[in-house]
């Protein structure tokens, strides 16, 4: 790690990546995928690297993201549905309340750390699970809510429809850059250093003076915020939102995601992992069925052998070097 | 609601209870020792079932001559051998997870939640793969399915022979571990591993027995739920959540906060299900938040490796 204290907002990696992804719907289809692949792979990209905020950058291993990934599918659902259907307010409001979401769980349970973080963090996101299937009348139960339309994105001099696969990519992927270059800016701030010496030793951070409690609460706020964005895009692009995607299950494919890829060591690796985590899905699923027993193996190997991942299998000869490029 | 009314509502929760205070002992019995969290818990409790279905019903990779044979067998024989082999059966799956698991000792337990979630999942789709997606019910002995009467109440007959089994199954484990030598060294394991293995006990092997001995309890309790709960892919998920928040509630590494702990999840969902039957799960998450909040460490817990 670099030790000075600037670190450039756009670095050549980043741009790499951002313009990686901006050629892919020009080719996603040669090689025998779909352009919906791109959009789920930047919306899982962007939910990996806000959940990264928690897991890898502060150490507290929530295992309910899920929850506000669901909130933000439902907030930008029922917003659309029975407040204003305009794109920015029903994403607004995926941010809000799965902000919400998050910081009722932080009340609870900030000042915990390590396993019992993972455990409390399970119980929440059950709940908001068993309230999503339950509550029939508002999200509509098992089916979930249906009929959620692509809004256009509408910017005051032009407007654009998101019907389509391509254009929803582009507007999924400035939103991912936009996310990511909060987050890079965020992780080399005094706020990402701090969140850091707490991951390294929370007692110590307590004793220089630092109110450990209130930070490890705003990171899981805001990293519960942007996993309910990621949540609102979901809804958007699947044209619905259901609970599955609070699962344990899900709120467990984040994890894997996160690690496989790398997130623990480096800033890209969450999104190399959501590209690696849904290309087995697909290029797996498409050979046998149960990818999940071979992507499980390789979840629980990684784990064994290699928690930094695969990122942190680029990064040992050049360091720094990112994970995320193709 | 009258007293009367809620009765029956008690009965059910205390004997579902018993039946979750059994399947978090095991879970419990890998944590104090191991000082690891077994998600996969709730995976080897679905083997068990899976297993069970299998020989009960029968549908086993038999040439057809035995297998005609085996199916002349009456139901009850095959529920009774089905409850005595399932666990066994299972127990290789416990031993391989135990030497997976091995890499992890001594690192941050987070290591041993993610390789268990990871496990749970490919036991899962091993399971998706040999049985497909639908679901199954394991069939129940002439005499202790149906139901008798009661108070002017219908009671199911296997929801308390069940209970009866859970109890005994329980004081068996409070036993081994309470009043045997091998129950003492694992209690001395978790104490202080480094002595019991200068005094020349081999710590490893200890460890493998207490995973089978787990592994074993999480299959027998799949078996006894499985005419409850029916039997289906993801049971097991459904299966350990209530196990572990059982055992926070608790508080880990004690035998009496999971069994009270259990009680007192079965009561809180049994009860809460006669007023809201649809809710009655959410119940158990909020009595844990709600304990959890006052009293960190559960009823019972000590300090333990997992506040590192």
């Amino acid at each position: 790690m670099r030790t000075g204290h600037t670190v450039p907002t756009l670095t050549p990696a980043m741009i790499a990546i951002w313009v990686a992804f901006a050629t892919v719907p020009l080719w996603i289809e040669k090689v025998g995928l779909y352009q919906y692949l791109g959009v789920e792979i930047l919306i899982f990209a962007t939910y990996a690297l806000a959940y990264n905020l928690v897991l890898g950058h502060s150490g507290l291993p929530s295992f309910g993201h899920g929850a506000f990934f669901g909130l933000g599918a439902y907030g930008f659902g029922l917003a659309q549905l029975n407040l204003v259907p305009d794109l920015w307010f029903c994403l607004g409001a995926a941010v809000v309340v799965a902000s919400a979401g998050g910081a009722i769980v932080a009340a609870f349970i900030s000042h915990r750390r390590g396993i019992y973080y993972s455990l409390l963090t399970i119980a929440f996101g059950q709940v908001f699970w068993f309230i999503a299937i339950k509550s029939h009348a508002i999200t509509g139960g098992e089916d979930g809510l249906l009929k959620i339309a692509r809004l256009p994105v509408r910017l005051g001099v032009a407007t654009f429809d998101l019907t389509h696969n391509i254009s929803l990519f582009y507007f999924v992927l400035a939103v991912f850059v936009a996310v990511s270059l909060l987050l890079w800016r965020l992780v080399h701030s005094p706020f990402g250093r701090i969140l850091k010496a707490i991951k390294q030793n929370e007692t110590r951070a307590r004793f220089v003076g630092y109110d450990v409690w209130r930070y490890k609460a705003a990171v899981l706020v805001l990293s519960a915020g942007l996993s309910g964005l990621a949540g609102g895009l979901f809804a958007m692009a699947q044209s619905s939102a259901f609970p599955d995607v609070m699962s344990l299950h899900y709120s467990g494919y984040i994890v894997m995601m996160t690690l496989v890829g790398g997130g623990l060591v480096t800033f890209w690796g969450p999104v190399l992992g959501a590209i690696v985590f849904l290309l087995a899905r697909d290029v797996i699923g498409a050979f046998t069925t149960g990818w999940m027993l071979w992507f499980g193996l390789l979840f629980v190997a990684l784990v064994i052998y290699k928690p930094e991942g695969l990122g942190g299998m680029f990064l040992r000869p050049a360091r720094r070097k990112p994970a995320g490029a193709k | 609601m009258s007293i009367v009314g809620l009765l029956p509502h008690l009965v059910n929760g205390l004997a579902l209870g018993l039946l979750f205070a059994l399947l978090a002992l095991g879970f419990m019995l890998i944590l104090g020792l191991m000082e690891q969290i077994n998600l996969a818990h709730g995976s080897l409790f679905a083997l068990g079932a899976y297993f069970a279905y299998a020989i009960a019903t029968p549908r086993l990779p038999l040439p057809p001559d035995m297998l005609q044979v085996w199916a002349a067998v009456p139901l009850g024989w095959r529920f009774t051998a089905a409850m005595f082999l399932a666990p066994v059966l299972v127990a290789p799956f416990g031993v391989v997870l135990e030497r997976l698991m091995r890499r992890t000792y001594g690192r941050d337990p987070l290591y041993g939640l993610l390789l268990t979630f990871g496990m749970a999942m490919v036991i899962e789709e091993l399971i998706r793969i040999v049985w497909g997606t639908r679901d199954y019910m394991l069939p129940v002995p002439r005499g202790i399915s149906g139901g008798f009467m009661m108070l002017d109440l219908i009671w199911s007959t296997y929801r308390f022979w069940a209970a009866g089994f859970a109890i005994v199954a329980m004081a068996i484990v409070w036993l081994v571990i309470e009043h045997t030598r091998f129950g003492a060294l694992v209690k001395a394991g978790a104490h202080d591993s480094e002595i019991v293995q200068a005094l020349g006990h081999d710590l490893e092997k200890l460890r493998v027995w207490v995973f089978v001995l787990g592994t074993m309890m999480a299959a027998v309790a799949g078996v006894i739920l499985a005419p409850i709960w029916g039997i289906r892919p993801h049971m097991g998920v459904d299966a350990v959540i209530p196990a572990f928040v059982i055992i926070v509630l608790g508080g880990v590494g004690s035998f009496w906060g999971a069994v009270l702990g259990g009680l007192l999840v079965g009561m809180v969902v049994g009860l809460s299900g006669a007023y809201a039957s649809e809710w009655s799960m959410l119940s158990m998450y909020l009595l844990l938040i709600l304990v959890v909040t006052f009293r960190s460490r559960g009823l019972f817990g000590k300090k333990s490796v997992l506040e590192a």
